[in-house]
């Protein structure tokens, strides 16, 4: 290392010079195959998932994947982009739904159709949507799912005699009756700084936010689905009716466990969340499906979920995209991705598996748990992601930020978030249909 | 006499010789950097279409492009404004208290001197993400102790996170981290002044306030100016504590800080080229900023040099 | 630094109360991470914020568990970064500031000032292209991509220039000169040695500045297994949300991170050269 360390900096030297006229193809890559044995390596921020790596391993010799653990969703893209700019970027990746368009129109992932063949079946239209970007490319193997629903207190409900709500109109009576009869409590709280929890709730009345005609984007940030669910969210928080800090922060945890949140609409991965955040309320929660905007109706969105994305880089390819298909497909490794990494898997055989027959520990008396949570993924809406949801999530965070600090009107703020998330798209060059 | 030669030789190569692994590594690690990000600033991404698919990415060339978008950025304005307002609070505060806590420090008949040198030190080995983080708790009403104490005394409570307060708390962690670092320089700065020169004030009856104004703050002037260009070039460079910040409160937008908007535009909206373009016309507000300062302190305080 | 030996005079009431009352303000949140050091997972952010209880032991052994003791690789790390890191650094600051100090030489100050004006640069700006220029040759994901940007150091430069004119004399330089000692020779056997304590003090302030620097090594490593502590508790931190148990580990990691660093101050204290900071030592 020392001895040609000398020699390396010479080259940066040389190479400096050159990293501004060719910005892509570098191939000093470290992976590659060694005697036979392929090395795979692996971006990922899922808990324990190594113990999913090491079950492969162990059972393929010959393909030797390596976890590099990342901080989590966001981070991964960052420094996925970076990376690739650099030349040097991982053979597989962990990688949010709504991030795939951003790094396929960055090259960052091979679309890997040819290698795929029958997995398509093994997954529901509307998830399997969502990796080929409604193209006739694939871009990566759906992990998990995150369909919405909602998490109740049953003791509090009991106590203050509330009925689970059916539709949003009950829920936002529901959050009234909160007020008046425990004043310091509230039934929920909407989050500034959740944008893929407002898409999940927008999806559910109907919001396509992006879509594809011809070869040009259509952006409806500020479509009347979206709108409808803004001022609702911003009429109850104008009242007072529910609280409006962010979530995922210590004082929401405290808030979970000291019951002064009653409920929180969530995704199927809430149990963990509570457990971790709440450690207090065991057994005291339930889930039922989210409220609906037309009573009768079961519709739900997606708030989160992941993909196992291929790298355009990597020189393994086929032996990435086969990991990748036994990770997610496998009825052994999907098992282990639900029990160790808490993962509600994507793949419709895995969703019937022997690890989901028990409820969530945290939910020890809702023994039909996952039965229900199977019938609500049912009812998730499709989604088609933009190019730059990253840069339409920041807005969101900053337009709703100001808007709950200003009191202000939440329609106004999905607008900010339509005219930042077009201009930024054309700014870059994307055509897009008005 | 060719032995003198070769020896003067050898000293004129000497210090080229002696600064070549710095300027090598200077050149490699920040000159080239700084060029190559004002390069990036003259380019942007063209995408065609949809976008999708291989090559649908190209960078182009893109004039001053990027410093028009710049400057006509109402969010980096507002940010300047924002860290302008930041420095005014930060620095006549941090500054005056650590000028306090040295001239104390330096006073006679002071109990405990070494605990309380130590304690208030001490902040300056906490990096800022850790110290935001510890304050950031403290400032969250549920877990803050203030709002314990006045809940309990049935007072109204502040949210020190709310819009209006997060700069000032921002600035309390700031001046805790800083306070210590600089009250330690202009202590040793004071001691560094040999104590006959107050000696006789004090034996004329001088009290120690008078001393302290009349003849030791006159004497520190060079250190006091040296503590506020660094803490100047820091100040517009606060990045950590509002990141940190942020991820507790609504009230931190992600362009709260012209350098948060650096980094939003280069990481998370994967904008490189604005990024870098930003990131020049602060570096070149800085330098002014510095200069300037220097300038006109030497032109007031040092003007009449002996 | 203790005031004078036999006679102690009453303490004046007033200073010492402000500067008491400094210390604790200052000690306030080291207090709260003490306290919530030693609150278990569940409780801490529900009990009174500086009521301690029992738990530090489980947390310490629930850290040192976690990711297999990657914690303490994490440490390792850390001190490896800061410390070799700053000691390289402190060595190429002496001897440039010496140079720059004590040769009159063409292009001397248009070098000197051209390094000076490296202070000005933010992190920020340099992380990005840095990582792609080191990319270009394989370097990311090592421990020499965090090393090699941290060794040069405008401001400690800076400040050996200052304490080299002030503590090493030109008389001396001049005799070994006459002595016939090669000029290395004599940076390395005269000069060095005066210089001590001005390179303790770069090398502190450049440890304190590579702990801090917390863009570098979160842009140019994957591998957590060469991260340091400061990188290690934010990817910690960030999965908090989702998994609340890590953030008494985050905890627990913050306080001990910060034993060392105030460990080597306590132990260095003696030797290093504030005043230098200061510019109190006159060029």
């Amino acid at each position: 290392m020392t001895r040609s360390l000398g020699a390396k900096i010479v080259a940066i030297f040389l190479g400096a010079s050159l990293v501004a006229a060719c910005g892509s193809d570098s191939d000093d890559g470290d992976s590659g195959t060694t005697g036979g044995k392929v090395e795979l390596s692996f971006w990922a921020w899922a808990p324990n998932i190594e113990k999913v790596i090491d079950k492969w391993n162990a059972a393929n010799p010959d393909i030797h994947v390596t976890l590099s653990r990342q901080a989590g969703g966001g981070d991964i893209v960052t420094k996925l982009l970076t990376a690739h700019k650099a030349g040097n970027p991982p053979d597989l990746a962990q990688v949010e739904y709504q991030s795939l368009p951003t790094l396929v129109s960055n090259d960052v992932l091979a679309d890997i159709a040819k290698e795929t063949g029958d997995t398509k079946g093994k997954f529901a239209d509307g998830v399997w949507q969502q990796v080929t970007l409604g193209t006739d490319a694939v871009y990566g193997i759906p992990q998990d799912a995150g369909p919405m629903m909602l998490y109740y207190r049953t003791d509090l409900f009991q106590q203050y005699g509330l009925t689970v709500p059916k539709t949003w109109e009950e829920f936002a009576q529901t959050a009234r009756t909160v007020r008046t009869k425990a004043p310091k409590q509230y039934l929920t709280t909407f989050s500034a700084k959740d944008p893929g929890w407002f898409a999940g709730l927008a999806q559910q009345a109907g919001a396509a936010w992006w879509g594809v005609s011809g070869d040009s984007w259509k952006v409806s940030i500020n479509d009347a689905a979206t709108k409808k669910v803004a001022d609702y969210w911003g009429g109850l928080v104008g009242e007072g009716a529910i609280d409006d800090q962010p979530m995922y922060t210590p004082e929401w945890n405290k808030a979970l466990n000291d019951g002064t949140l009653l409920a929180w609409p969530s995704a199927i991965w809430g149990p963990g969340v509570l457990e971790g955040n709440a450690p207090d309320t065991k057994g005291k929660w339930a889930m039922a499906p989210l409220p609906q905007w037309t009573a009768g109706e079961s519709k739900t969105g997606n708030w989160g979920g992941s993909s196992t994305g291929v790298t355009a880089k990597s020189k393994n390819q086929s032996a990435a995209v086969k990991f990748a298909t036994w990770m997610n497909t496998d009825a052994a490794a999907t098992e282990l991705l639900i029990k160790e990494a808490a993962i509600y898997p994507a793949a419709r055989d895995a969703q019937a598996s022997p690890a989901l027959a028990q409820p969530p520990a945290f939910f020890p008396a809702q023994t039909d748990f996952y039965a229900t949570a199977k019938q609500i993924a049912e009812g998730a809406a499709g989604v088609t992601w933009g190019p730059n949801v990253n840069v339409t999530y920041q807005v969101y965070q900053d337009a709703f930020g100001k808007a709950i600090t200003q009191k202000s009107a939440f329609g106004a703020a999905v607008d900010e978030m339509q005219a930042a998330t077009v201009s930024d798209m054309q700014k870059n060059g994307f055509k897009v249909a008005s | 006499m060719a032995v003198v030669t070769s020896r003067r030789g050898r000293r004129t190569a000497a210090p080229y010789a002696f600064l070549a692994p710095a300027v090598l590594l200077f050149s490699l690690f920040i000159l080239l950097p700084v060029g190559y990000t004002a390069y990036l600033s003259l380019r942007k991404v063209q995408v065609k279409g949809l976008g999708l698919g291989r090559g649908a990415r190209s960078e182009v060339f893109a004039g001053l492009e990027n410093y028009q978008r710049a400057i006509a950025d109402s969010q980096l304005w507002s940010g300047a404004l924002r860290v302008l307002l930041y420095g005014l609070l930060l620095l006549p505060i941090m500054l005056g208290l650590a000028l306090l806590f040295a001239l104390l420090l330096d006073r006679p008949r002071v109990g405990l001197r070494r605990f309380s040198r130590i304690s208030i030190f001490m902040p300056y080995a906490v990096p800022a993400v850790i110290a935001s983080m510890l304050w950031g708790f403290l400032y969250l009403p549920a877990m803050s102790p203030l709002n314990y104490v006045l809940d309990k005394l049935g007072l109204p409570e502040p949210n020190l996170l709310s819009p209006g307060s997060v700069l000032f708390s921002i600035v309390n962690i700031a001046v805790w981290g800083g306070v210590g670092f600089n009250m330690i320089i202009l202590y040793t700065s004071l001691r560094a002044i040999s104590p006959e020169i107050y000696e006789s004030a004090r034996i004329d009856g001088c009290s120690e306030l008078q001393i302290a104004l009349r003849i030791k703050i006159p004497l520190l002037i060079p250190a006091i100016v040296m503590t506020t260009v660094f803490s100047l070039i820091v100040t517009v460079q606060v990045f950590s504590e509002p990141l940190t910040v942020r991820s507790l409160t609504t009230s931190v937008t992600s362009t709260w800080t012209p350098l948060m908007k650096v980094y939003r535009d280069a990481f998370a909206a994967d904008d490189l080229y604005s990024a870098a373009a930003t990131s020049i016309l602060l570096a070149a507000i800085t330098l002014v900023l510095s200069f300037g300062f220097l300038r006109f302190v030497q032109r007031r305080a040092f003007g009449e040099d002996r | 630094m203790t005031s004078t030996p036999a006679r102690r005079p009453r303490p004046a009431f007033l200073p010492t109360a402000i500067l008491l009352i400094g210390a604790v303000y200052c000690l306030l949140p080291v207090a709260w991470v003490v306290a919530a050091s030693t609150k278990a997972g569940s409780t801490l952010f529900t009990s009174f914020t500086f009521a301690p209880s029992g738990s530090f032991f489980d947390n310490m052994g629930d850290l040192s568990d976690y990711g297999g003791g990657i914690y303490w690789r994490w440490m390792i790390n850390t001190a490896l970064y800061a410390g070799l890191g700053a000691a390289l650094s402190a060595g190429l600051s002496g001897l440039s500031g010496y140079t720059l100090a004590k040769y009159r030489f063409t292009g001397r100050s248009v070098i000197f000032n051209v390094l000076l004006a490296g202070v000005l640069v933010p992190g920020i700006v340099l992380a990005i292209p840095q990582y792609l220029m080191l990319a270009k040759v394989g370097l990311t994901n090592t421990y020499w991509s965090v090393l090699l940007p941290s060794i040069v150091s405008p401001y400690g430069i800076y400040l050996a220039r200052i304490y080299a004119a002030a503590a090493v004399p030109d008389t001396v330089v001049e005799a070994a000169r006459v002595d016939g000692a090669s000029e290395f020779r004599i940076f390395r056997t005269v000069a060095l040695p005066m210089m001590v304590p001005g390179m303790i003090t770069v090398f502190l302030v450049q440890f304190v500045a590579i702990w801090n620097n917390f863009l570098l090594p979160f842009i140019m490593l994957a591998d957590d297994k060469k991260f340091p502590v400061t990188l290690g508790l934010y990817t910690l931190l960030n999965r908090g949300a989702t998994e609340p148990a890590l953030y008494s580990l985050v905890i627990t990691g913050a306080l001990l991170s910060m034993i060392p660093l105030v460990a080597v101050f306590l132990a260095l204290q003696r030797y290093w050269r504030v005043d230098l900071l200061s510019g109190a030592v006159k060029a």
